[in-house]
Order: structure tokens, then sequence, then C-alpha cells
């Protein structure tokens, strides 16, 4: 890491020294909220509530999966809504408007039947007055004519004329019951009940006519039915005024609207079922060819390329089935050619190379005799003949790769899985990289080798990675220290071989496994690899169904991660070291940015073999406690779609892990390799983590990162551009 | 869809079922003219009665108001009169007892102050009055009344509570006339005839008022079960022992869905035979034939079990009505003076002479009798001063007449017979001067002159009830002839020779002037052609206790002279008039039946 690049890194986060804790709590507060309520549901309140929501929703689970992946369903229930209120606001204007005019209707003959009735009432009033006059003057003014009988006489003659049609009430006027007028009513209505008092008062307030609707009720066991009454005040023979109703029930009125209503409500149904099942059938017709179609693209996509559509007719399906066809036979013929290409060229590689092998080693037996006899030489032949032996030894390499790279394409590599140590290999790995380290000052160490890591793998395999990875780190490194971490969780293995070197820039991490990459084309590749070695660890790590994935940023170093399934047919969920490491540049903040924190204080730290604690002691310490306010930072220059998922948005530093149950940082682990069983990280091209992940660089390139492809550069600092071996 | 790929055959078919589809939805769009046959339920008329609903005193009502009131209170249909005793002081209506009598005035009650000056000294008196038309007893029998209703009410201000009420009342109750016929039905009780030895007992109607809206089922059975009325109660006998009453506590009779009634009575009912249950249930039914609901079954109950049980159909055999005899044939006098028939209740315009000694035209007659059973028939004359009696029977002869009478005039002699259930022949001697009623047991023998004590006047026509027990009279009195009503009385007589009275007579028709026909045309009716004062002649249905029943009276027919009805009511009214002899079919107008003839009676 140099300094140049620690500098433009602090120098950019550090125009916001106090934003980040604020933000943090705020964070911390948004996300309590989400995880309290809004993500469970949306609803907060007591889990009694919460519970019975989720019993509501079980049951409808089932059909929201079924609505949301059928659209014929979607289409006939849409269509039967919109139908149902059609229909039903068709059937209230309709039986609105019948109504309306059944009561006009009724309305108008009431009224004039009525008044006939009032007419009637009032003259024969008048003479009950002119027979009995005589009488009635010679009395003393008071009412002395008995109008008891006259007025049942009344009621019965005017109620006579509508049996059935109409009854007659008569109540006393106002208050004054007590002139001896009890209620009258014929046909067995209850009078007190049937009128209502509002028009009784407006009745009694006003001489004319009024009329409103009511309910009849009756006396008897009959049932009371809606009906219109209509009343006046009339006078009776003694010239007090009394009410007098007309009540004329509206059964007929009510049976013809129910027979409309009937009759609309069949014929709704009708029409609503006729649309349902219109939408359902053409719902159908266009439906089932695209289920077919979509069942022959997953098909097709699944491999079995001679799966057809079948093609009835010439409509506008059909014309879509052949198409189909056609485009799945022209798929399957550009496929059938590539694959013929590619397996030429595969097996051209593989010839070329063995075919090169005869000649160089002829050529290699002659360049060890010139190269022995080189002290013979002048100078400049002797030089020439070691230039020759050097770039024979890395012709040979290379041819090595090549041949190994070629029996991956091929598929002829063979796993040889049984259960191994990884310590005992990573050891041996790192005394084999002892004297290039020495070489360049680098010091390295392990880590959490306390515990066997015991994985079911092919022990060969497994070192040449990790020899790689090593070698790489020590290469790369640039005299810092390199630590190799190994963990255990789960179903999982992991290694991680961690430098403090220039790192990489964005989107170098997934490239760095491309075959013959290097970091800055314009340099020669005059030392090192082959450019084969991290495709071939790549082949490897795929070989045991595990990842191999790498993180760096500019400036603060690289980590490469394999991680292993502990048996071998077992598929990974994840990893126990998260990918990006805790003493990012990003994660440790601008102060320390460069320089891993010395002091022992680790206590999980892996103590280094004997050799490596006597070549450099262990003073300083990478995997250091970070305080927990760490700010992050976001690096700009990490855009989205970028290789690297690169989110320019600080996450809460618990969330640095991968998962939001991490608790390593918090807890004052330094070293979260073991307390982290379920750090799942670097899923590859897993969607669900991306939220939850703090910016993370470096990305997984196991298992198909084809999504990646589009990277920029739009890197300003850091000039390590590195190749890597 | 896809039937097009079934072959040529499926799309014809196709066409066939969808055409064959089409025209029986076709068969829907149109009304329909045939089929579906089905019974009609008859569904109740509506009871368009109109009710009144009495009001308790307002407060501070004036004491115009309180008479008012409690008048009114009397025609509600309230069933103990609950409402009207509270226009009473507490003593007041504790000793009223509304029940006794039913007053009923032609005009409703009129009530006046007395002195209205003496308002505030809190005691004022009210006259009621008006006309009376008809009393009602306390065994709710109906009588025909006349002058004038004066009755004084007093009332009182309550001195705590300043309220005016009622503190004197005349005991019973007092309305209107078209109040009484609306809240009061005439209803036929049914005992059997005291002496009659027939089998099956012939019952006898006893004609009561009970109020229509309160209970009438439960009202008829309790009335029933007290005993006929005072006039009938010596020709007549009860199945109900002495003592029965409904169980205590009962709660209102009413039939159940099937139409049967339980009727639970005392204890003192418990012991009796089936036989005299019977009788009762029989009595029962009858009674509650013209209720509605329709009972058809009454279960009789005491002692916690059961006494006996009878339908409708079994009350026929147990006893019988009057009306349930149905005539053969309408029997008439044709131009030659021979008795004719025709078949009753057709539509036959051909009469046919009766066989035997009247039908062949000896003697001229100008009034008939043919006896119930049909077998034999009476014939008065052509100048009404022989009666002759001769078989129907083909080939009988003409006998020497069994009474002859010494009117001066034709008018003044034989009056047109009678023949009672029993046999007996009645015909009643109509001479100014020694005007008789004779009854020829048997129809023949020596005639016994029936004693009419009360009986004022010469009787002009005769005619008895099918039961035997009641005997209706036209009696001429002064220029003016009425109906009267009398009970046959056989008691009292002594060896070979019984007494026979009518007694009792009592007018039925006291508002007609001038009765010139009737007949008995139901178990308690008659039909009655007369003319009131100072009015036309018309013909109406008058009840027994002269009453006017609730049915409408027969069409208008000028020039009445005899008419004749069967107490069954299937038989048309058939009268003798200017345009001859007319029948009146239920629901139609007057029909000839022919010119040719006089007389007309059913047998009876």
């Amino acid at each position: 890491m140099s300094g140049d690049s620690a500098a433009s890194a602090s120098g950019r986060s550090g125009g916001r020294p106090g934003r980040p804790v604020g933000r943090k709590t705020r964070g911390s507060r948004w996300g309590r909220l989400l995880d309290g309520g809004l993500l469970q549901g949306g609803v907060q309140g007591s889990p009694v509530i919460r519970l019975f929501v989720r019993w509501v929703r079980r049951p409808l689970l089932p059909v929201m999966r079924l609505w949301r992946r059928n659209i014929q369903l979607k289409v006939v229930v849409t269509t039967l809504l919109m139908s149902l209120g059609v229909v039903l606001l068709l059937g209230f204007v309709v039986i609105g408007q019948v109504r309306n005019g059944l009561l006009d209707a009724k309305v108008k003959a009431s009224q004039s039947q009525a008044t006939g009735g009032f007419a009637v009432a009032k003259q024969q009033a008048e003479e009950a007055v002119s027979v009995t006059g005589d009488d009635g003057a010679a009395a003393d003014g008071r009412p002395s004519q008995s109008v008891i009988q006259w007025m049942s006489d009344l009621v019965e003659s005017l109620s006579s004329g509508g049996q059935g049609a109409f009854d007659v009430v008569t109540l006393p006027a106002g208050d004054e019951s007590g002139s001896g007028r009890g209620p009258r009513a014929s046909g067995q209505v209850n009078p007190t009940a049937s009128v209502p008092a509002a028009l009784r008062e407006r009745i009694d307030a006003s001489g004319s006519a009024a009329q409103s609707y009511t309910r009849i009720v009756y006396d008897t066991k009959k049932d009371s039915q809606p009906g219109l009454v209509i009343g006046k005040q009339v006078n009776d023979p003694n010239r007090d005024p009394y009410q007098l109703y007309y009540l004329f029930p509206l059964t007929q009125e009510e049976k013809s609207l129910s027979l409309v209503k009937g009759t609309l409500a069949t014929a709704g149904l009708f029409v609503v079922v006729l649309l349902g099942a219109i939408a359902w059938l053409v719902v159908r017709q266009v439906v089932t060819p695209v289920r077919m179609a979509a069942g022959i693209a997953e098909r097709l996509s699944a491999g079995r390329l001679q799966e057809r559509m079948k093609v009835t007719g010439e409509d506008d399906i059909a014309r879509l089935g052949e198409a189909f066809n056609k485009m799945a036979q022209n798929l399957q013929l550009k496929i059938n050619q590539l694959e013929d290409l590619s397996r030429m060229q595969r097996r051209f590689v593989s010839d070329v190379s063995h075919e090169l092998r005869t000649p160089l080693t002829t050529v290699r037996m002659a360049a060890d005799v010139i190269h022995e006899a080189r002290e013979d030489f002048d100078p400049v032949t002797a030089r020439s003949a070691e230039l020759l032996a050097d770039q024979l030894d890395r012709f040979e390499s290379l041819l090595a790769d090549l041949l190994e790279i070629s029996r991956f394409d091929a598929g002829a590599a063979a796993l040889e899985a049984e259960p191994i140590d990884l310590r005992e290999v990573v050891r041996r790995v790192v005394s084999g990289a002892e004297p290039l380290a020495e070489r360049k000052g680098t010091r390295i160490r392990v880590v959490g080798d306390q515990q066997p890591v015991v994985a079911e793998a092919d022990a060969r395999r497994v070192e040449r990675v990790l020899r790689n990875l090593v070698v790489n780190a020590v290469e790369h490194g640039e005299g810092k220290d390199v630590v190799v971490k190994l963990a255990a969780a789960g179903g999982a293995v992991a290694v991680a071989v961690r430098d403090y070197g220039v790192g990489l820039k964005p989107g170098e991490a997934t490239r760095v496994f491309s075959r013959f990459w290097r970091a800055d084309p314009a340099r020669a590749r005059t030392t090192g690899g082959t450019g084969l070695g991290l495709s071939i660890a790549l082949e490897d790590a795929r070989l045991h169904g595990g990842w191999l994935q790498a993180w760096g940023e500019p400036g603060g170093g690289s980590q490469f991660r394999l991680t292993l399934p502990r048996t071998a047919d077992e598929p990974l969920r994840g990893s126990p070291i998260p990918l990006e490491p805790k003493d990012s540049r990003r994660d440790r903040g601008p102060d320390d940015a460069g320089l891993p924190r010395g002091g022992g204080d680790g206590e999980k730290r892996a103590t280094v073999s004997a050799r490596q604690a006597g070549a450099d002691g262990a003073t300083r310490d990478p995997f250091a406690l970070r305080p927990a306010t760490v700010t992050p930072t976001a690096d700009p220059t990490a855009l989205p779609g970028n290789g690297a998922r690169v989110v320019a948005r600080p996450a809460p530093p618990a969330r640095t892990g991968g998962t939001r149950t991490a608790s390593g940082t918090q807890s004052g682990n330094a070293d979260d390799a073991d307390g982290v069983p379920e750090a799942v990280d670097g899923a590859g091209p897993g969607a669900d983590d991306d939220r939850d992940r703090g910016p993370e660089r470096g990305a997984g390139a196991a298992g198909g990162e084809g999504g990646r492809s589009g990277t920029r550069d739009a890197d300003t600092d850091g000039e390590a551009s590195r190749g890597r071996r | 869809m896809g039937g097009g790929e079934r072959g040529r055959g499926a799309p014809v078919r196709t066409v066939a079922y969808a055409a064959s589809g089409i025209v029986l939805l076709a068969g829907c769009a149109s009304m329909p003219d045939n089929g579906d046959l089905r019974g009609v339920e008859s569904t109740p008329r509506q009871d368009a009665q109109v009710r009144v609903f009495a009001m308790p005193p307002s407060e501070d009502a004036t004491p115009t108001q309180i008479v008012q009131g409690f008048l009114e209170a009397l025609t509600s249909d309230d069933p103990d009169y609950k409402t009207a005793r509270q226009y009473l002081t507490r003593e007041a209506a504790r000793t009223w007892r509304p029940e006794l009598s039913t007053t009923v005035l032609s005009d409703g009650p009129g009530a006046q102050a007395d002195r209205p000056d003496r308002q505030d000294t809190g005691s004022l008196s009210y006259t009621l009055t008006g006309t009376k038309v008809a009393t009602v007893d306390a065994q709710q029998s109906y009588t025909p009344a006349s002058g004038s209703y004066d009755e004084l009410v007093h009332l009182t201000r309550d001195a705590k509570s300043e309220q005016w009420r009622i503190d004197a009342v005349p005991q019973g109750v007092v309305m209107g006339k078209s109040d009484f016929q609306r809240n009061y039905m005439s209803v036929n009780k049914y005992y059997f005839a005291a002496d009659d030895a027939g089998s099956p007992p012939m019952t006898v109607a006893d004609p009561v008022y009970v109020r229509s809206h309160v209970d009438p089922t439960t009202q008829m059975v309790r009335s029933l079960i007290e005993g006929p009325t005072a006039w009938l109660d010596p020709a007549v006998r009860t199945g109900f022992p002495e003592g029965t009453a409904l169980r205590k506590g009962a709660s209102p009779l009413t039939p159940d869905d099937r139409g049967r009634l339980t009727v639970p009575l005392n204890d003192k009912a418990a012991e009796i035979g089936t036989g005299r249950c019977e009788e009762m249930a029989a009595q029962l039914l009858f009674t509650l034939r013209t209720l509605s609901p329709a009972v058809d079954e009454v279960e009789l109950r005491a002692g916690g079990g059961q006494l006996c049980s009878l339908a409708q159909e079994g009350a026929e055999t147990v006893a019988t009505r009057g009306a349930l005899g149905r005539p053969d044939y309408l029997y008439f006098v044709d131009g030659e003076g021979r008795l004719v028939r025709i078949t009753a209740g057709s539509g036959d315009t051909e009469p046919a002479p009766v066989p035997g000694a009247l039908g062949e035209g000896e003697k001229a007659l100008r009034s008939v009798a043919v006896a119930r059973d049909e077998r034999t028939a009476a014939g008065v004359a052509i100048d009404g001063k022989s009666l002759f009696v001769a078989s129907l029977a083909s080939g009988s002869s003409s006998e020497e007449p069994v009474l002859r009478s010494t009117g001066e005039t034709e008018e003044d002699r034989l009056t047109t017979p009678s023949w009672d259930a029993q046999g007996g022949l009645w015909v009643a001697d109509s001479d100014p001067t020694d005007p008789r009623l004779y009854l020829l047991e048997d129809g023949e023998g020596e005639p016994v002159q029936v004693r009419t004590p009360g009986l004022d006047g010469r009787v002009r026509a005769v005619r008895v009830a099918a039961d035997g027990v009641r005997i209706a009279l036209v009696v001429e009195k002064d220029g003016r002839s009425s109906l009267v009503i009398g009970r046959i009385d056989r008691n009292g007589g002594t060896g070979e020779r019984p007494t026979v009275t009518v007694l009792d007579p009592r007018s039925a028709t006291p508002e007609l002037e001038q009765v010139t026909a009737m007949s008995w045309a139901g178990d308690s009716r008659l039909v009655v052609v007369g003319r009131e004062q100072g009015g036309v002649e018309q013909m109406k249905y008058v009840e027994v206790d002269g009453s006017t029943p609730d049915v409408p009276a027969p069409a208008a027919l000028t020039g009445v002279e005899a008419v004749t009805a069967s107490e069954d009511e299937q038989a048309p009214l058939t009268a003798y008039s200017v345009d001859g002899i007319v029948r009146l079919p239920s629901g139609a107008q007057w029909q000839k039946v022919t010119e040719e003839g006089t007389a007309p009676v059913y047998p009876g």
C-alpha cells in the first residue's frame, strides 16, 4: 500500500469526518424501524395482531401465488369484477328508474283517490249537519250530536270502495283526544303505528293534504308492508276537526319491483357468467400457446435444443409458433457450430502443447548443456545462455499450464478428494514460499490454525491453488506482511490470503482470473508466471465445487479467498471468512490507512509457525480491533454496474461482515473467522445481499460471473497495476 | 366447437338441437293457453271491518269529552271494556256490568248536559237519549225494541285529581245500530228438540249475538254450554250436563291447523257416556259451523282425559238439521188447479203433474203443502172451503176433505197448510168470526185446535219450522198483519187428545206493517214479503229474533203473493208474482219458471 494512495484516500474521505456518526445512528433507527415493523408485514403493535395477520395471510399465500403466476386467472377475475360492477351499476340505475316510475304512477292515482275521499268526507259531514241541523241549533251549542257512529260509518263507507287497494284511518286532531274520537281504522290496520308522527304534526299545522311513505302495520298476523299515506284535516258534523288518512299499500309496486329485481339479477348473473366465460375462452386461446412457448423455451435453455412447438393452423398464434421454432432451429445450428469450433480449438491447444513438448525436450537438453558450459563462454554468450535457460523454464511451465488448462477445458480433470487438514497444506505452502518471502522481505503469518480445518479435497490441487495465491501475495505485497487465514464454519472451510500491496483497482477483482490477463498491457511480461495461474486455481476451486474470489482496493492491498465445501458434493451456501477484510482502508478510516496497527491485542490471532515468528515477530496485527465507529468511505470511482459490487453508500459497520447477524466487530472480536458461522458472503451474483452488505469491493469470481462484463475503469488513483501469476 | 370434427352428421344434429331449444324457449315467451291444471287455494277475503280504538280519557278532559269518550269506548273492540272503565270512578267501574245488556239505538246515543252551568260544583248529569231499536239481554238474545232511550249519566269531579269521572252509569252498553252491526254477529246455537223422539234427533237453532272481534269462538262455545235462551228453553234440551262449563283458566279456543278444536270442560262433564258426548260435540260443530277459520273436528276433554272427538261428517249422523233435508221437487198449482212439480234446483221449466189424486185435477186447488218426506200432500180447494190430503203415490184416491171452513169469502177461509217434521199438518182458518189454528196429527184424523194464548188476531198464514219446535204465523189484526214466531208446546195433553199450544209468540218484524207472504229460509231465518209503514212492498230476510241478518236481501220483485224457500240454501227462492212463478238462483236475477201456476211450495 503506497503512501500516495493512502493520502489520496484519506483526502477524499476526510472531508466529512462528522457525518458518519449521525448517519449511523439515524440509519440504525431506521433499521430498527424496518426490523420492527415495516419489513415484517407492516403492522406495528401487539404480536397478537401480527399473529392474526399471519394467520389470515397463510391460506391466502397460495392464492396470491397463483394470482401472480396465472394471467388467465387475472384476466378472468378482472373481467368478472368489471362486468359485475357494470351490472350492479346498471341494476341500480334501472331499478331506481323503475321504482320512481312505479311510485309516480301510484302516487298520482292515490292522490286523486284520496282527494275524492276527502271531498266525500266533507260532503257527508255537511249532509249530517243539514239533516240534524235543527237539533244542533236547538241544543245549547255543545256538541250534542253523536259523531261516534257517524264517523265509524264514514270510515266504513270510505273504505268499502277499495278493499285491498287502500285502507282508511281517522285520528283525532292534535292532542284533542278527549273530545271522544278514538282512532278508527279499516282493514285491521294499526292506526297509530302506521301513520308517521311527522305527518300528523304536519296535518295538524296546515289544512292542506299531505302525504308520506310509511310502513303499514297490521294488528293481525299479516306482515307489515310499505305504503303511501295521504292525510288531511276534515271537519265532522260538529265542525270539530279530525284527521282522515288514506293508506295505500304498495304491495303491487313492491311485487313489480321485485320482479324487475329478479329479472335484472338473473340477466346480470348470466351476463357476468357469459363475460367471464368469454374472457376465459379468449385468454385460453392466447395463453395456451404462450405457456407452451414458455415451456419449450425453458427446455431449450436447459439444453434440449431439439424441442419444438406444435403448430396448428395459420393464425397469429401459429405464426408465433413458427417463428419460435425457426429461432430455436437457428440457435441449435449456431450452438452446434460453436460447440464444434470450441472443441476443435481446445483440441488444437492440447495438440499444440503436446506437439511442442517433444521439440522442447530436445531444446531443453541442448540448452542445459549450453547452460552448464556457460562459464566457458564470453560474458555476452554466457548471459544469453542464462537467458535461454530462464526462458526455457518459463516456456516449460507455460506449456505445463497450457496442458493443465486444456485438460480442464476438455473436462478431463478428475478430482481425487480425501479428507485433508488444510493446515498441513498451508504449512507446506508457506514453507515453500519462505525463500521468496525472505527475498522480498515479507513475513507470512498464518491465522486461525489452532483447530484442524478438515475438508474433503484434492490435496495436490488445493496446494497448487494456495501456493499460487501465497506466491502472488508475496510478490505483490511490496514487502509488507502476508496473512493466511483459515476458518471453518457451517458446511464450508475457507482460506484467505491477504496482502497489503498495491491492491486491485475496481473491476480488476474479476478480471484477475482471466487467462493471460495483465493489469498493464503495456508492461511486458518479464517476470513471474504464465498468466494462467489464477485461471487454473479458479478451475481447481470449481472442480471442488468451491469458490475462489478476489477483493482489493487501490493501495489497500487485496485478499483472495478460497472457499471449499466440507464434503465434496455439498453445495456452498456461504463462506466463513468475509471477502472484504475488516482492515480494509474503507473500514479503518483515513487515519490509519496503510499502516496496520501494531500491538498484539487480538486474542484470537493466530500464532504463526515457529520459523515465521522467529523471522519477524508478531508486532503488527492487521486484524487488530477496529473502533466501532469506523467511518465507511465510499469510493466514488466504484460505479454501479461495475464488476465490483460497489454501492456508494455507507453501511453500519456491523453489517460489513456480511449478514446482519455478524457480531464480530461489535463484540471486540478482531477475527470473526470462527465467530460467524453463518457469515454468508460473496455468493456470486446473489442479489439479496446487495442491500445488506456494506460497500464492498471485490467480487465473487467463482461460478458464472458472466454478468460482470461491463466494467468501467474510471480509476484515478493507484498506479499499481499488476499482473498476476 | 369441435362439432365439425365428428363428421357430417354432427352439425345437422347440432342445428336440430338448437332449433328445438329455440322452439322450447319461444314457448316460454308467450302466455300459456293450456295445461298446468291445479287447484286454487281460497284466499281469505280481507276483513274490511272498521275498528274503533278506544282512547283513555285525556288529562283535564271536559265532562262532555268524558261522556263522549266513554260512549265511544263502548263501540271499540276492547275485550273487557278496560278503556271504558277508565272513564268511570273506581266505584262505578266495579259495579258496572257491561255484559248485562246491549241497547241498540237507531242513531247512536246523544248526550245532553242537564245543567251545563253547574260544572263548577263538581257534579254534573248528562242524559243519554236515542231511539231504541233492540236490546240484547244477558243471554245474548236479541229482542226488537222500540221507544225512546233515556238514561242518566252522572259525573263527579274527583277532589284529589281534579278530573271528571262518571260515577253513575246505566248497566250494559249502548250503541248505534251500525256500530252494533259492526261489532256483533248473529250466531245460531244448536240444541235438540225436547220432545223429539226421532233418531237422529232434530236440532233447533237458537240465535244469539256475540261480539265478532272479541274471540267469538270462545264466546260461542261458552254461550252454547250455558244453555238455550229463555224463550226457547222449555222446548229444547241440551247435551251438556247441568253445571258444565269451560274449564277455568282455559285459554281462548282456536282451531289448530287441521281445523280441530279442543274444548276443555270442567269435571261436571267427566262422567258422561260417548253418546251424550257426541251430542255435545255435534252441538258444538253445528254452532261453530259458520265460523272462520272453519272447525272440522271437535275434541272434548274433561277430567284430564279425552271424552270424545267428532268430525263434521260424524255430526250429521248424531243429529240432523232442518237445512240438511234437501227438497227433491218444487211444487205448485198449475192453471188447471192441479198439483204439479218440477225438479228443484234445476233449470227445468216443464212441470209434471204429481202422481195421485191431487195431480189429476179432479178438484181445483188454491194452495198446497207437501209433506217433508214428499209422500203426502195437502191441498186447499179453489174456494178455500175444504182441505184435502192425498198420497203422492200414483193411483191414490181423493178422499173426503179433512177440514172445512165456513168463512164468508174466499179470503176468510183456510190458509195455506204446512207440514211439520213429525208429519203433522198445520192449517189456519182465518174466519174473522172464529179464527182458529188446527193441527192434524199425521195428516189425518180429527183436527186438533191449537191453543194460541197471547195471540191477538186471526192467522193469515202458517209455516212450521223443520225442527217442529217453532212456528211462524202471520197474524192480522186491525188491518195490520205481522210476522209472529211462536213456540209449539205439546205438553199438558190428556189421553188421546194431546193439547197443542203455541206459546210466547213474539214479533219478528216489528217494523213491517203488512206482511203478505213468508217462508222459512234457514235454521233461524225467514224470508218475508211485506211493507213498512209508508213504504213499498219489499222482500227481505229476518231472523226469528227479529234482527236483520247480515245477508243481502233478495232482488226486488213486485206483486209477490206467495214465496217459498227451502231451509237448504241451495234451493232457489221461488215466488209467485205478477209475472207468474219466478225463482232466484243464487247469484243471478229472477227467472221465470212458468206463467201458468200459483202457490209454489217446497216440501214443508
